[in-house]
């Protein structure tokens, strides 16, 4: 009896002992494993996974000076464009100026609003004994001349032909002669400007237009708003 | 016999079922700790076997080798020496010796059965 109660006790404390043996085997399995957790790879996996990190490294290397080198181009290419867009514009620039001058030089048809002034000799008057008091003479057209220059306008023309900056007009006789070329009247003077300025600059009073009215001329103005005037042609 | 392998039975499931997570370098304390354990095992096996086995002996060097191996290991990590190689290997020398001897009572007994059996036939 005793000794079979001995036995029992014995069994009871062998349990507990493989029960914490049991425990402890089982935990540290599940430690080890989850701490592996699937990475356990062959010699030759990983020879093969170290390869190719190698080459990704050195692929991301190249990539990396290729990069660099590239960013160098694209600067230069940069520096190159807005150096040649300086250089556009500033050629922009000299060929809108040449245009321009062009255009003061009368060498190019230029267009624009404007004005006309006809300046015909005045009709013949018995009274009168001096032919020279109603005749258009070149002080008239310069005084026309004069007061549209003045008055802003960027070209003049007599009679279809462009007055520049070294024009002469003579008067010789019953024709002004105009850079060499002969016109006769009526002068028919057109020039390139405001309208509205030019016409009230004329028709100030006490102005050009009454200074040749009172020199028996026949005076017409008249407001242009498409004049054409053709370059400066050779001498006839 | 049935309750201790119960005991085992239960212990296992009881191992796989929690999911306590330790810090790994505390699962080093827990292989010494069962390396000590299967020692004091085998050791009690043997005591068995050579009919010398105390029931407290077994018992308390059951757990007092775990509390020991695993103070060990705990104490060579902090001092920065391999301590727990000294339980590897003490455990382990004594894990074979121990193997070594159940496997010559075993055989011994096996083969004076044997021969008992052999003068069974005989006569």
């Amino acid at each position: 009896m005793k000794l079979k109660k001995r036995v029992k006790t014995n069994r009871i404390i062998l349990a507990l002992v493989s029960l914490v043996l049991g425990f402890m085997i089982a935990y540290s399995y599940r430690i080890t494993e989850t701490a592996q957790d699937g990475r356990v790879i062959t010699d030759r996996q990983w020879e093969q996974d170290l390869n190719l990190r190698n080459q990704l490294i050195e692929q991301e290397e190249l990539n990396r000076t290729m990069q660099q080198e590239l960013h160098e181009k694209q600067e230069m290419v940069r520096e190159f464009e807005a150096d040649l867009a300086n250089e556009a514009q500033v050629y922009f620039n000299l060929a809108e100026d040449a245009e321009k001058y062009r255009m003061h030089l009368g060498k190019v048809k230029v267009k624009g609003p404007g004005v006309k002034v006809t300046l015909a000799d005045g009709e013949y008057d018995p009274m009168e004994d001096n032919i020279n008091n109603y005749l258009v003479h070149e002080h008239h057209v310069f005084k026309v001349i004069n007061e549209l220059y003045i008055s802003g306008a960027s070209a003049v023309a007599i009679n279809g032909q462009r007055l520049t900056h070294n024009s002469y007009i003579i008067c010789d006789g019953p024709v002004i002669t105009v850079d060499g070329n002969q016109h006769p009247a009526p002068f028919e003077i057109s020039a390139i400007g405001d309208p509205e300025v030019l016409v009230s600059a004329l028709n100030i009073t006490g102005g050009v237009k009454d200074q040749l009215v009172n020199d028996q001329i026949i005076f017409s103005l008249q407001a242009v708003n498409d004049l054409v005037m053709e370059p400066i042609i050779a001498k006839k | 016999m049935w309750l201790p392998l119960m005991g085992l039975v239960i212990g296992v499931i009881i191992g796989l079922l929690t999911d306590i997570r330790i810090p790994e370098e505390y699962a080093n304390y827990l292989s010494i700790a069962i390396l000590a354990a299967l020692d004091t095992l085998f050791g009690g096996i043997r005591a068995q076997l050579q009919n010398i086995y105390d029931e407290k002996v077994f018992v308390s060097g059951f757990f007092f080798n775990i509390l020991l191996a695993a103070s060990l290991a705990f104490l060579g990590v902090h001092l920065g020496v391999d301590l727990y190689l000294a339980a590897v290997f003490a455990f382990g020398v004594r894990l074979f010796q121990n193997i070594a001897v159940i496997r010559r009572i075993l055989l011994a007994k096996w083969s004076s059965n044997g021969e008992k059996e052999k003068k069974n036939d005989i006569f």
